[in-house]
């Protein structure tokens, strides 16, 4: 009796109704619902632009380094330039003849620095004598890892949070939501930039601030998740298939993480994909004021930076162009591959 | 509704409450000898810093005692003398708090406001072309273009505009707002002072058409897909009509109502586009108030933020039901 129960309770005609596994007519395609949506996704050009954006950047910035091994992402060029200094000398000799003549001073530079593009450095050094190339690709790991953890942890609050305040309603989310609201109404950058401060204060390895700092954006930054996943779990709440949960005697927690949660995912993929290039925004903006790691470690945002000084500015757009444009060409995969998404999994748009 | 509203305001208190411990706890996690190492650069940069303005700063803030009470005493010491307004006097800038931010809020809410009509302007035109074409060559470019907009990092993209336009074409003027031999007078001074902000609007704009376009494509759809615009069609009403006379006043709901969110925006000043053209904003200020621990400064100009956008939100909520005559305030 039960068993027949749940048969009816989650069969959807096309996909597990027995008869259905097998076509009656030749001319009718079975599709599961994973199969439109990724269809759907596929037929749109650009999300197919951003994926492979995104895929670029993650075989660039992991695999780049296994065939560029000419300079570590750490590695100074010292091997250094040799200049020559030509000063013109005149003298008076005793007789009173006038001889000139030219010293030649040569230096020997120790760093490499803002070395031009060439066949030894393909995007030449920067002030530091760091291979530009080289720093791309490590600085874009850094980019890429911190913005997709911090993404996952936003998640991952904001599932929990949102889930419980939807769940059970009344005082938890009357205090969650509240919660929410506070966090709302904080005003991220400043108060990051004085956490970045307190971080310089109590003398933590500036090589790590970033990470803290990311970190204490992602506790201030769930309450978007988080109201999202409640408000879509309040809807589904009311929702028959919800009561028959219920009449089945489901513990509390197969009813959110195994009923609830699977069909807030939709929207809970596309605002992560979102979010994602916000986060490298976040990450870049937060380096470009300095408060990044140092330029040794550095990711694509300190590497900009570099272009506060007027000579760069002007004269060496290989040294802040590259790093810029690898934060665009991120941002936009994700943008595009987010919209893709949102159009795919949105039942309500059929083409 | 006047319950409604007493309600919300007294939720905006809680809410600034809230704000207010989080960012007071913050200030205490600095290291009081930080704090007077910072002072004592400032000092010898040339500032002059009364010893009793320090005293009494640390005094307001307790600073000096770290026990939980005398930490619970500093927050309720500080709280009243908010309550009076008194921010105290900022250490960086040698005026009080409420004055700095008096006197440099208005290059940034000049800077916002011009950017902001110009982004409405841009933007909502754009959007209903998209949105009326959808799935068309003219939707894909509009989205294309915008979305690359929405991606521009904006310290990457000043930097850029400001190398093309002040650097190498030398149109306008690079960075701050008045040339330093400048003794233009009237609206000569005015029309230079533009003439320097026209690069940074510019990059605010540029960056801000995306999302505001694609909030009115996405309103422009749904209200295309719904019930009366098929009635107003089958009626046989003209394309035009049907869209900038029916469609296109439901499209503006949520924009219109998305203009009181705007109000922190509006005078918080940009912090980075500041920053890239050295514009004597309020959010450079800020800026460098807070990488020097400038406490009382950071106490203010947060608390000052904070305070916008629970008005800003309230605003919005109440304009929701004052556009729309279906939602109901409760």
């Amino acid at each position: 009796m039960e068993n027949e129960k749940i048969t009816v309770a989650d069969a959807s005609p096309e996909v597990k109704a027995p008869e259905a596994t097998e076509p009656h007519d030749k001319n009718v395609k079975l599709m599961s619902p994973t199969q439109m949506v990724l269809r759907r996704f596929f037929r749109s050009k650009l999300s197919i632009v951003g994926l492979v954006m995104i895929l670029g950047l993650f075989l660039f910035c992991w695999l780049g380094p296994v065939f560029y091994t000419q300079w570590g992402p750490a590695e100074q060029d010292s091997g250094g330039k040799v200049e020559y200094t030509k000063t013109l000398i005149t003298y008076v000799d005793d007789e009173g003849v006038e001889h000139s003549f030219y010293q030649v001073v040569e230096t020997k530079k120790t760093l490499n620095a803002l070395a031009p593009m060439d066949g030894s450095h393909p995007l030449g050094t920067d002030k530091n004598g760091y291979d530009v190339l080289a720093r791309i690709m490590e600085g874009g790991k850094i980019s890429l890892t911190i913005s997709f953890l911090s993404v996952f942890i936003i998640t991952l609050f904001g599932v929990v949070f949102g889930g419980l305040a939807g769940y059970f309603g009344g005082v938890v989310d009357t205090v969650i939501m509240r919660i929410c609201d506070i966090l709302m109404c904080l005003p991220g950058f400043p108060i990051l930039l004085i956490v970045g401060t307190i971080i310089e204060a109590i003398g933590i390895d500036l090589q790590y601030r970033i990470y803290y700092l990311m970190a204490f954006l992602t506790l201030i930054s769930w309450s978007g998740t988080a109201r999202l996943v409640r408000g879509q779990i309040l809807s589904l709440r009311e929702q028959e298939y919800m009561v028959a949960a219920e009449a089945m005697g489901y513990s509390t927690g197969r009813k959110i993480f195994k009923h609830l949660i699977p069909n807030v995912m939709p929207q809970l993929i596309v605002s992560m994909t979102l979010s994602l290039g916000s986060m490298i925004l976040y990450e870049a903006s937060l380096s470009y004021l300095g408060l990044g790691a140092p330029e040794k470690y550095a990711a694509w945002g300190t590497m900009i930076n570099s272009a506060n000084d007027l000579n760069i500015l002007q004269n060496f757009f290989n040294v802040w162009g590259p790093p810029g444009i690898c934060i665009i060409l991120a941002v936009l995969g994700f943008n595009f591959v987010g919209d893709g998404l949102r159009d795919a999994l949105d039942p309500k748009s059929r083409r | 509704m006047l319950k409604y509203i007493l309600k919300r305001l007294a939720l905006c208190l809680l809410i600034l409450l809230g704000v207010s411990l989080i960012i007071y706890c913050l200030i205490r996690c600095m290291p009081v000898s930080f704090i007077d190492d910072k002072i004592a650069q400032m000092n010898q940069g040339g500032a002059t810093i009364p010893q009793e303005t320090i005293d009494s700063m640390k005094a307001l803030y307790g600073l000096e005692d770290n026990s939980f009470l005398g930490i619970l005493k500093g927050y309720g010491s500080w709280l009243l003398s908010m309550l009076r307004f008194d921010f105290g006097t900022s250490f960086k800038y040698g005026a009080p708090v409420i004055d700095v931010i008096k006197d440099h809020m208005g290059v940034s809410f000049a800077v916002a406001l011009i950017a902001t009509f110009f982004e409405f302007m841009i933007a909502i035109p754009l959007g209903i072309t998209a949105a009326t074409h959808q799935y068309s060559v003219r939707d894909y470019v509009v989205t294309v273009i915008v979305m690359i907009g929405i991606s521009l990092p904006s310290f990457f993209f000043g930097q850029m505009l400001k190398d093309i336009f002040a650097m190498k074409l030398g149109w306008f003027p690079p960075s701050g707002l008045i040339d330093a031999s400048s003794d233009l007078t009237g609206i000569a001074r005015i029309f230079d002072y533009f003439r320097h902000m026209f690069i940074p609007i510019l990059t605010v704009v540029i960056l801000s058409i995306g999302g505001r376009m694609r909030m009115t494509r996405t309103n422009m759809l749904e209200v295309l897909n719904s019930d009366y615009i098929r009635t107003a069609r089958a009626k046989g009403l003209s394309e035009k009509t049907v869209i900038y006379k029916h469609a296109f006043r439901n499209t503006l709901i949520p924009l219109v109502t998305s203009l009181a969110g705007l109000l922190p925006s509006l005078f918080s000043g940009a912090i980075i586009t500041e920053q890239v053209f050295d514009l004597p904003g309020i959010g450079n200020k800020a800026f460098q108030a807070m990488i020097s621990a400038d406490i009382p400064f950071i106490m203010g100009y947060n608390m000052f933020l904070a305070l916008l956008s629970v008005i800003g939100v309230l605003l919005a909520d109440l304009m929701y039901a004052w556009v729309d005559p279906r939602v109901k305030l409760q």
